[in-house]
């Protein structure tokens, strides 16, 4: 890119890495999402962890700066951060859960970056790296090489100089890395294992883009169908097949072999106790470096496969002819109901289709159970001229239902249905008449009562008349049966 | 839904049996149940009864329906997210535009809340649930992709053939109204 007056001026107003530079919470934000996010190689936070997060952050800023400093509670924060005209954070829904997540952009991280290599550092190496510089290059010319002769001739080089180098070992001669040059190298493979996990995100973010831009080519086409057929065809892969999703696979094939790790692992375990690294006093995370990476490239293979896999059902079975005649449809619709603003239609304009069907089969209705009407057929109703002491109106007696139902529940425990008579007999009535017909109005999920009016019973109980003599009292009515 | 993938076939003749099919899209991740269609009018085979009832909607609900969808395409063609949130605030703004201009805000308000009720209860929002623990901010609504299926260019067509024929009968009985 050129760094001329009009493209700085564009991106000091539009790119959310100047802008966070240039912001007054630039602070805040960078130190903050640092912590959360760059510094435990974090890829995705949930809303509510981001938010409680930043309250702790916020709450300690207020303790030093007074009440007033950052005065909004933290997820207006989050929410602000992540609004178009800033850009330092991207928020998103994932499947399968309700809450927000936030991820950096990687703008933020680039500034973040660029924020960390401010400071001087103590020692710049220049050595290694034009090792590396020199290495590339020869990559580069050795594996454009189609002649197969010089391909040979330099592999004979190569073999020479090995040669060499195993007879100078034989003789005793062993060359070592002085500790300025084990410095350098070490300085350089900190700063590319960062950057390599910085790079993550910028390659999701690409990767994003290309399928914003394919779908975007397709839902603004002009041309015919013939056409865009053919240039649908052509972007199937667009995401596997860029350049970036072919180095992007390469480096995944390559880093997944557990023999690649084991031997990433194994190096980094004898570089970082060799004393001139010690001293450098590295962090503690370049020690599992190459499983963050796993981690960050396991994120980024996710993402494309599921961008690959949306973007071909995008082209396939028709979604975008479908979307575009809607579009259509929908310029009518917008501009009818406009027109029909004032003038609202009551009732029902369209239907559709339930989901789902309630289904409510014949089988499981109850079937029809007549009432059961009591006749009293062997009663003469007479004018009573006794004098009848009303208080036993007032003398209440409660009778314990719970108490009846114990027994019936505990009768039928062995047996699947009992008469009533049965359980009087069994149970005898401590409550005469009262208890005899609270037994009638019982009802339960454990048990039905039916009554036989065919069969009448008689019930006999022992009580005290009044003068307190014991005597046997007895009700007749239908048989009543208790059943499972 | 993945024991609906494993049991499909199962279900399939199961709801056959109702005069239902099954209709799955998995790279979606929706279902739903449709009536099969009706014999034709010369064919003898019994005419069974329709176990999926089709709902009538409001002009209201159809318009927001068929906004939502546009709001799904737009979506589709421009990224590769998948969820299409959106909060109470945005789908007001969607429908706003279309109802008659009034002094009473908080009613115009309400008359969308309540479409908006009826869409969720259709099942093509979804109310997300507020964040744990963050203060209870606008509420979300996930449009849900199953919308795809049933606000489909034929539904939108027989919507704007029916608007029409209201526009031409309102701007008939408007004219004999003039001419008296």
């Amino acid at each position: 890119m050129t760094l001329d007056f009009a493209t700085l001026d564009a991106l000091r107003t539009h790119h959310p890495a100047w802008r966070l530079l240039r912001s007054d919470h630039a602070p805040l934000v960078a130190s903050f999402l640092h912590r959360v996010f760059v510094a435990p190689n974090v890829r995705v936070m949930s809303e509510a962890d981001l938010a409680e997060a930043l309250e702790d952050e916020l709450y300690a800023l207020r303790l030093q700066l007074g009440e007033t400093a950052f005065p909004k509670p933290a997820t207006e924060y989050l929410n602000d951060w992540a609004l178009p005209d800033k850009g330092w954070l991207r928020k998103f829904y994932k499947p399968g859960s309700d809450e927000a997540q936030f991820d950096l952009t990687p703008a933020t991280e680039k500034a973040i970056a660029w924020l960390g290599q401010l400071s001087e550092r103590q020692f710049v190496g220049t050595e290694s790296r034009l090792l590396t510089l020199f290495d590339l290059l020869k990559q580069m010319s050795e594996g454009s090489e189609t002649d197969p002769e010089k391909r040979i001739a330099e592999l004979q080089k190569k073999r020479d100089a090995i040669d060499a180098e195993i007879a100078r070992v034989r003789s005793g001669d062993v060359p070592l890395l002085d500790d300025a040059a084990l410095k350098d190298r070490f300085q350089q493979f900190m700063q590319g294992a960062r950057e390599l996990l910085a790079d993550f995100r910028e390659v999701e973010h690409n990767f994003r883009q290309l399928d914003r831009r394919v779908r975007e080519r397709i839902a603004l086409w002009e041309g015919g169908k013939g056409a865009l057929l053919e240039e649908i065809m052509g972007e199937r892969d667009a995401i596997a097949d860029s350049d970036q999703g072919k180095s992007f696979r390469a480096f995944w094939d390559f880093l997944l072999s557990s023999r690649r790790q084991e031997e990433l692992s194994e190096l980094l375990e004898r570089v970082l106790q060799l004393p001139a690294v010690v001293a450098m006093r590295p962090d503690a995370r370049i020690r599992r470096v190459h499983y963050d990476w796993l981690e960050a490239g396991e994120h980024t293979q996710r993402t494309v496969a599921a961008l690959s896999q949306q973007l071909r059902r995008f082209l396939d079975d028709q979604v975008w002819l479908e979307n575009r005649r809607i579009m259509d449809i929908l310029r009518g619709i917008e501009s009818k109901a406009l027109a029909l603003r004032e003038a609202p239609t009551a009732g029902a304009v369209m239907e559709l289709a339930e989901a789902r069907a309630d289904i409510e089969l014949i089988m499981d209705r109850p079937l029809f159970t007549p009432a059961v009407k009591p006749v009293f057929a062997h009663l003469d109703l007479l004018a009573g001229d006794e004098a009848i002491d009303p208080s036993a109106l007032f003398e209440q007696v409660v009778v314990d239902k719970a108490r009846l139902m114990r027994h019936i529940r505990h009768a039928l425990q062995n047996r699947r249905q009992i008469t009533l008579r049965e359980l009087v007999a069994a149970q005898p009535l401590q409550q005469g008449l009262a208890e005899l017909v609270a037994y009638l109005q019982l009802g339960s999920d454990a048990f039905n009562a039916v009554v036989d009016e065919d069969t009448p019973e008689a019930i006999h109980w022992q009580a005290e008349d009044e003068q307190g003599e014991a005597v046997t009292r007895t009700a007749r009515l239908p048989r009543v049966i208790f059943m499972r | 839904m993945g024991r609906l993938l494993s049991l499909q076939a199962r279900v399939r003749d199961y709801v056959a049996l109702l005069n239902l099919d099954l209709v799955l899209d998995e790279a979606e991740g929706y279902a739903f149940l449709k009536n099969r269609p009706e014999p034709a009018e010369d064919d003898p085979a019994p005419r069974l009864p329709r176990l999926i009832a089709r709902r009538p909607l409001s002009f209201a609900v159809s318009l927001l329906l068929a906004l939502l969808r546009r709001k799904l395409a737009e979506f589709d063609a421009g990224g590769g997210e998948t969820r299409l949130v959106l909060s109470r605030d945005e789908i007001v703004e969607l429908v706003r535009v279309f109802l008659p201009d009034g002094p009473n805000e908080a009613r115009l308000i309400d008359q969308i809340e309540t479409t908006l009720n009826k869409v969720v209860e259709l099942g093509f929002l979804h109310k997300l649930k507020p964040a744990s623990g963050s203060a209870t901010g606008p509420a979300h609504y996930e449009v849900r992709r199953i919308l795809k299926a049933f606000v489909d260019a034929q539904w939108l067509a027989e919507f704007d053939a029916r608007l029409a024929a209201y526009q031409s009968a309102l701007s008939g009985s408007a004219k004999e109204a003039r001419d008296g």
